[in-house]
């Protein structure tokens, strides 16, 4: 399974990217996303999945489900854009409380067996060589942190040149 | 100077955002005037939204969520990019959180900072990333300057002395000054099985799937 999430208006993403439903996932927009109100209850009330329940409380474990994870986000300032960052903000049930020393540092454990890889997309004009270098540094932590097996990070002005860079490889 | 600090903690009660805050506004109060916005408390007013924008120095502070910013902040922070500043010679300090137990951990938040002011034209302080966020506030009986407070008191120190003279400053990471390893089990045995339990749950209850 591919989970996708991505920013767009669903209109518009369904045009660039036409992705079929059956074996794909995709988280959107739909107005009712709660921040992370840094509670922890994803791991000490209701482990492995959110206590808010706005329909994005799940994230953590469609993480575990999906073989790719694909990202696609307007840059801010060398990260995710507001609604990305929040669905993965809401999504550390996928990883456990308990910490482990990775490169001599400390990260959390998983709480599943699965590796997944993650691909993200970032448009945007005018995305500056500083922010590139951020996002990139960004999405490599991600993927220490979900132990991903591979990541890759891919820079267009627009989405639409996104969608003709993953076609022939995701649809 | 006017002097805006924004608390960026999502909690509505104690946080560590809120801890450092309370340590720092002693050290720059004298001849300033101080106005703290707790963003958890939901949407700003028009007029403080306005105090913002004329202020001389802005103080940022946030926990750090999945690597970066966390996306309450990040909506806050584009809105104030939207809006922009009086004066384009605001100065921006941060003072960033993280619950591991390495300050480095911080790093991409402070260049996502960074890249911020310079889309708002805003000059860039210093930036300061505390290790082990969730330990900070535990120590608070403990004296300032002292054992695992030592680092924190000398960066704190250094901190509060670029903003009063409103200069830039490298940027720091630190750590509570404490054995790593006992932070570790620590955190294990004095805040995840405690909390579990309070909540009815075992030690092999925390290691469930989603549902």
């Amino acid at each position: 399974m591919n989970l996708i999430v991505h920013d767009l208006e669903n209109l518009t993403f369904n045009k660039i990217f036409n992705f079929n439903d059956r074996e794909n996932y995709i988280i959107s927009d739909n107005g009712s996303i709660k921040s992370c109100t840094g509670c922890f209850g994803c791991w000490i009330k209701t482990p492995g999945t959110c206590v808010i329940k706005d329909g994005y409380e799940n994230t953590g474990r469609l993480f575990s489900k999906a073989d790719n994870v694909l990202i696609f986000s307007r840059c801010y300032y060398g990260g995710y854009s507001p609604f990305v960052k929040n669905v993965l903000d809401r999504s550390i049930s996928y990883l456990l409380p308990f910490f482990k020393i990775k490169n001599n540092e400390t990260h959390h454990k998983q709480r599943y067996k699965n590796k997944t890889r993650l691909y993200v997309y970032f448009y945007g004009e005018q995305v500056t060589q500083d922010e590139m270098e951020t996002a990139r540094n960004l999405v490599r932590a991600n993927g220490i942190n979900f132990n991903v097996a591979e990541y890759k990070v891919v820079f267009t002005d627009t989405a639409e040149q996104a969608g003709r860079e993953v076609a022939a490889q995701w649809k | 100077m006017e002097i805006s600090i924004i608390n960026g903690s999502p909690k509505p009660g104690h946080s560590t955002s809120g801890y450092i805050i309370d340590l720092i506004v002693p050290r720059i109060s004298e001849g300033n005037i101080l106005e703290i916005y707790n963003i958890s408390r939901g949407n700003l007013q028009e007029g403080q939204f306005v105090k913002i924008q004329n202020c001389d120095v802005l103080v940022l502070a946030f926990p750090l969520y999945v690597d970066s910013i966390p996306s309450h902040m990040l909506r806050f922070m584009a809105e104030l990019e939207e809006r922009g500043f009086a004066s384009k010679n605001t100065m921006v300090y941060c003072i960033i959180n993280n619950g591991f137990f390495e300050g480095k951990q911080n790093r991409i938040a402070t260049m996502q900072v960074k890249n911020w002011c310079k889309r708002t034209g805003l000059v860039w302080g210093q930036a300061i990333g505390a290790g082990a966020g969730e330990m900070i506030p535990m120590l608070k009986d403990i004296p300032m300057g002292h054992g695992p407070n030592k680092s924190i008191f000398n960066v704190l120190e250094c901190f509060s002395a670029n903003i009063m003279g409103k200069k830039a400053g490298e940027d720091i990471y630190f750590s509570p000054d404490w054995p790593r390893w006992l932070w570790k089990i620590q955190a294990s045995f004095c805040v995840w099985y405690p909390r579990a339990r309070a909540n009815k749950l075992t030690k092999r209850d925390l290691y469930a799937a989603g549902k």
